[in-house]
């Protein structure tokens, strides 16, 4: 902390102000939209939930996949929101009427503008390229990352990147690379042009990596391994630069999120069913939120607001939501 | 961003076709600034914006007055306007982001090439070249036009004051001549038919200097390099001529203001600016085919100006050479056996995008050569065996380089996970611009009759699969020609079910690349119809598409011809 150009100011704890049960079974994944007017949460039930970011009332609810989803990505203009389901297919959908209509959009309208087929197995991970948004890149449990073209639906590439079910893919903030990480212990750059592998940023075994992500600035890392560990990594020397613990993360592969609203932290659920909030420099846990009743799969910063959404697992099924006192 | 992991030394030249582009019948293209999208303009009238990262289309602007052939496109400095020319004698203007007509304005000639100028992100003046007369300044607001002085009396009189009475004072027709505006728009460099190069104040449109080309013949093309450093023209004697611009690239137009106004004590005006010109170009090599003296179609520079770029004019022949700044031939390219009429070398890649008769854009890159050591970040690739030497301590219980390994991380070290550096390749963007570097895609609606698993497979299979079949032959196919005998009825079920989402008319394929290309080359002094079985499918597709080409080679030669009349001689 020494280094730190000015002192953090004293932190202000979360607390939840609204929970809400909009699927009928687990949440896997709750996600902002950039604009921040829509909060989309995915479930084991294969429906994905558009809600109020204030109010967690539904919007809409988008129905289509055949089995579970796992991943939501929304287009930087908020246009768009890709997901990921276990039907192996990913589904783009055109999110401007609710954007446009507010809460007067047919909440049962058929919103799918574009299946994208080509994965062998479960789809696990789907991410759009933040600079065109035509551009998507996915992976999953046929151990290939694949990069699509969102306005055609054509599979531009498939690379045969793990050995094992690819957990995550997610692009740089200028859309060059992608950074993929798998259940085969490795963590992988990409060029997300030519399909070539750049680095191989962590080339372990054991323990799998669960989760992997740029930093805002492109110049770092998050990965999450299932040795209860999330690091912040330079990927162009593999070095990692911060650890953060505490949390318990055996199992599953639990999405991490960067507030950097307030604070700056790193947010990330856990399998003991709480919310961890680690200071991005001090890497000391601020604030666990208990109120969960499984674990929580996924979190998701409000790109404007001190707002913490997170979802849990079966045995809870809510979407809970937090906000920073001010 | 990614500097630290992309190696910087991963070659300058594009190697092979690795793609082609499809959509209609596309005539000329241009680069926006950035190289993120194509431009193309069609002999349909429309123009096409291609999504260069992603090969996909991500725009079309068509109009029911624009039906004319596309002569050229011109973006302005940020993206926000695309300028076409056309055969029907117009200039349209297109909003980018809109899809908006802005302007259009009927000349007295067909502009041949037509480019917005330079300086401003809202550009209305732009500069045509029509096809016989003097290049125009043109106002597309107004439609007010300026001819531009093409030449300087030689017997000491100033240049007339008025060049619109150029048409009267008993000069020769005059034959296109080719223009160029300066980095900033300040200038304009023009090339005409005695082989001198003016440079012209394009705000007073007076003649600040000549430059003499040697051999003294036609100029056909005059082209800057995209930093304003370097001026390349092309001549009749079939040389590309490389100059030094000396002159600043910002505030050209005073220092030139300047180098016109300090002395003046020469015979003649025309000696005078014949001395402006010695300090604004030096001549830095001369390029040229020594061997079969061929023309030069569409010279250009690379991205950063450190390759000349050239390209045969010979009917039926696609190959480029590439030249560095010393004068040195360093690469041929050969693609198919169609003509080439337009090509453009991306801003920052080493990639070269070219424009055949048949109406199909091919992206030339770099091979991909698979970094192996990028999987393994333990290994380093070496080029020849080494001689391992064992470290002192490689084998200790407890070796010390790696505990003091462990102590150079400082976790409390600050980390700042927010501010980014802006892109110092195109360091002179303004802030206040906001520059329109790509589309939104609009994903259009799954078509139904799409069939499941439609993927190309894994890139490394791609790269020799045939898959995707010759362009020639889905051009017959889609063209509503007859197939060439020689295509299997396999192969015409792969080219038509090809990619029926993709829309009827534009398509994007990957090509098969350096096996195809070698099987192509060694295929070329056969006989159309020869077809070698054993070769396997690749042989089928050169074979099939020398006979397509073949067998639409008249109407190929027509369009050729009237191309390359306009531009050699007239």
């Amino acid at each position: 902390m020494s280094q730190q150009p000015a002192p953090p100011p004293p932190y202000r704890p979360y607390r939840q102000v609204r929970t809400a049960t909009p699927h009928s079974r687990a949440v896997s994944c709750v996600r902002f939209s950039p604009c921040g007017r829509v909060l989309a949460t995915a479930s084991l039930d294969g429906t994905i939930a558009l809600l109020s970011p204030s109010s967690l009332a539904v919007i809409a609810v988008l129905r289509g996949h055949t089995d579970g989803v796992s991943d939501l990505s929304w287009s930087t203009d908020s246009f768009y929101l890709c997901s990921a389901s276990d039907d192996r297919t990913i589904r783009i959908w055109d999110i401007r009427s609710v954007l446009a209509g507010g809460a007067q959009a047919d909440p049962g309208a058929d919103r799918c503008v574009r299946v994208l087929r080509g994965h062998t197995n479960f789809v696990f991970t789907a991410n759009f390229n933040p600079q065109t948004s035509s551009q998507i890149a996915s992976g999953g449990f046929d151990c290939t990352v694949r990069i699509w073209d969102a306005k055609s639906g054509r599979c531009a590439r498939t690379i045969d990147a793990h050995s094992e079910p690819v957990t995550s893919v997610h692009f740089i903030r200028d859309g060059s690379i992608i950074v993929s990480g798998s259940h085969d212990g490795s963590c992988k750059i990409w060029d997300a042009k030519t399909g070539a592998c750049l680095k191989t940023v962590i080339d372990d075994k054991k323990p799998a990596v669960s989760f992997a992500m740029f930093s805002p600035n492109g110049k770092f890392i998050l990965v999450a391994a299932l040795d209860d560990s999330l690091k912040l990594c330079n990927f162009a020397t593999g070095k990692f630069l911060k650890v953060y613990g505490g949390h318990v993360n055996r199992v599953y592969c639990i999405q991490s999120a960067f507030s950097v609203t307030n604070g700056k932290y790193i947010v990330s659920g856990s399998e003991d069913n709480c919310v961890y909030i680690w200071d991005l420099q001090g890497r000391n846990i601020l604030q666990k939120l208990e109120g969960h009743t499984d674990t929580v799969i996924s979190v998701s910063c409000h790109p404007t607001e001190n707002k913490i959404a997170s979802g849990g697992l079966d045995n809870d099924k809510t979407l809970r939501l937090w906000v920073q006192d001010s | 961003m990614n500097a630290p992991i992309v190696d910087p030394y991963q070659g300058e030249f594009p190697e092979t076709i690795e793609e082609y582009l499809h959509h209609g019948t596309m005539k000329c293209i241009a680069f926006n600034r950035t190289g993120t999208l194509l431009a193309a303009g069609c002999s349909n009238g429309s123009c096409v914006i291609w999504d260069f990262e992603t090969r996909g289309l991500a725009r079309e602007f068509c109009d029911k007055d624009c039906t004319a052939p596309i002569t050229s496109v011109s973006w302005s400095k940020y993206g926000h306007r695309l300028l076409a020319s056309a055969t029907d004698k117009s200039l349209t203007l297109w909003d980018v982001s809109t899809g908006e007509k802005i302007a259009r304005i009927t000349l007295q000639q067909t502009p041949l090439r037509a480019s917005l100028q330079p300086g401003s992100p809202t550009p209305s003046i732009c500069l045509a070249c029509p096809l016989s007369s003097a290049p125009l300044l043109v106002d597309l607001n107004t439609g007010s036009t300026t001819v531009l002085p093409v030449s300087v009396s030689e017997n000491g009189n100033p240049p007339a004051p008025n060049p619109r009475n150029k048409f009267a004072d008993g000069t020769p027709p005059f034959t296109p001549t080719a223009a160029t505006f300066d980095k900033h728009g300040d200038l304009i460099y023009v090339g005409n038919s005695k082989g001198e190069i003016l440079i012209v104040d394009s705000k007073s449109i007076q003649v600040h200097a000549v430059i003499l080309i040697p051999g003294g013949t036609v100029v056909k093309d005059i082209v800057l390099s995209r930093d304003g450093q370097y001026l390349l023209t092309n001549s009749n004697d079939r040389v590309i001529r490389v100059y030094k611009n000396i002159l600043p690239v910002k505030s050209s137009r005073e220092e030139i203001r300047n180098i016109s106004t300090n002395c003046n004590d020469y015979a003649s005006h025309y000696d005078k600016l014949k001395a402006n010109g010695a300090s604004c170009l030096i001549l830095s090599c001369e390029l040229s085919d020594a061997i079969s003296k061929i023309q030069w179609k569409a010279p250009c520079f690379s991205g950063n100006g450190e390759w000349i770029l050239g390209a045969s004019a010979n009917k039926g022949e696609h190959r480029l050479q590439i030249w560095n700044q010393a004068g040195r031939l360093v690469k041929i390219l050969e693609g198919p056996k169609e003509a080439l009429i337009d090509l453009a070398w991306h801003p920052v890649e080493p990639t070269i995008v070219t424009v055949s008769v048949t109406g199909y854009v091919y992206i030339w890159a770099k091979e991909h050569v698979e970094n192996w050591s990028a999987f393994a970040p333990d290994f380093v690739e070496l080029e020849e065996n080494e001689e391992y030497v064992e470290r002192e301590d490689e084998f200790d219980l407890n070796p010390r380089e790696e505990m003091a390994e462990e102590l150079e991380i400082d976790e409390n070290a600050y980390v700042d996970i927010e501010t980014y550096e802006k892109n110092a390749m195109f360091s002179d963007v303004e802030d206040s611009v906001a520059e329109i570097t790509f589309l939104p895609a609009i994903p259009s609606p799954d078509a139904p009759d799409e069939q499941p698993e439609k993927c190309l497979g894994s890139s490394s299979k791609l790269e020799d699969s045939n898959h995707s079949g010759s362009p020639s032959s889905m051009d017959a196919v889609q063209n509503g020609q007859t197939i060439p005998p020689a295509s299997s009825p396999m192969e015409v079920d792969n080219s038509t079910a090809e990619d029926p989402a993709e829309g009827p008319n534009s398509k994007r394929k990957r090509r098969l690349s350096v096996k195809g290309l070698e099987m192509q080359q060694s295929e070329k002094g056969k006989k159309p119809g020869t077809k070698n079985k054993s070769n396997g499918k690749s042989t089928k597709f050169s074979a099939k598409q020398m006979e397509s080409a073949n067998g639409n080679s008249s109407a190929f030669d027509d369009e050729a011809t009237e191309d390359d009349e306009v531009n050699i001689d007239c």
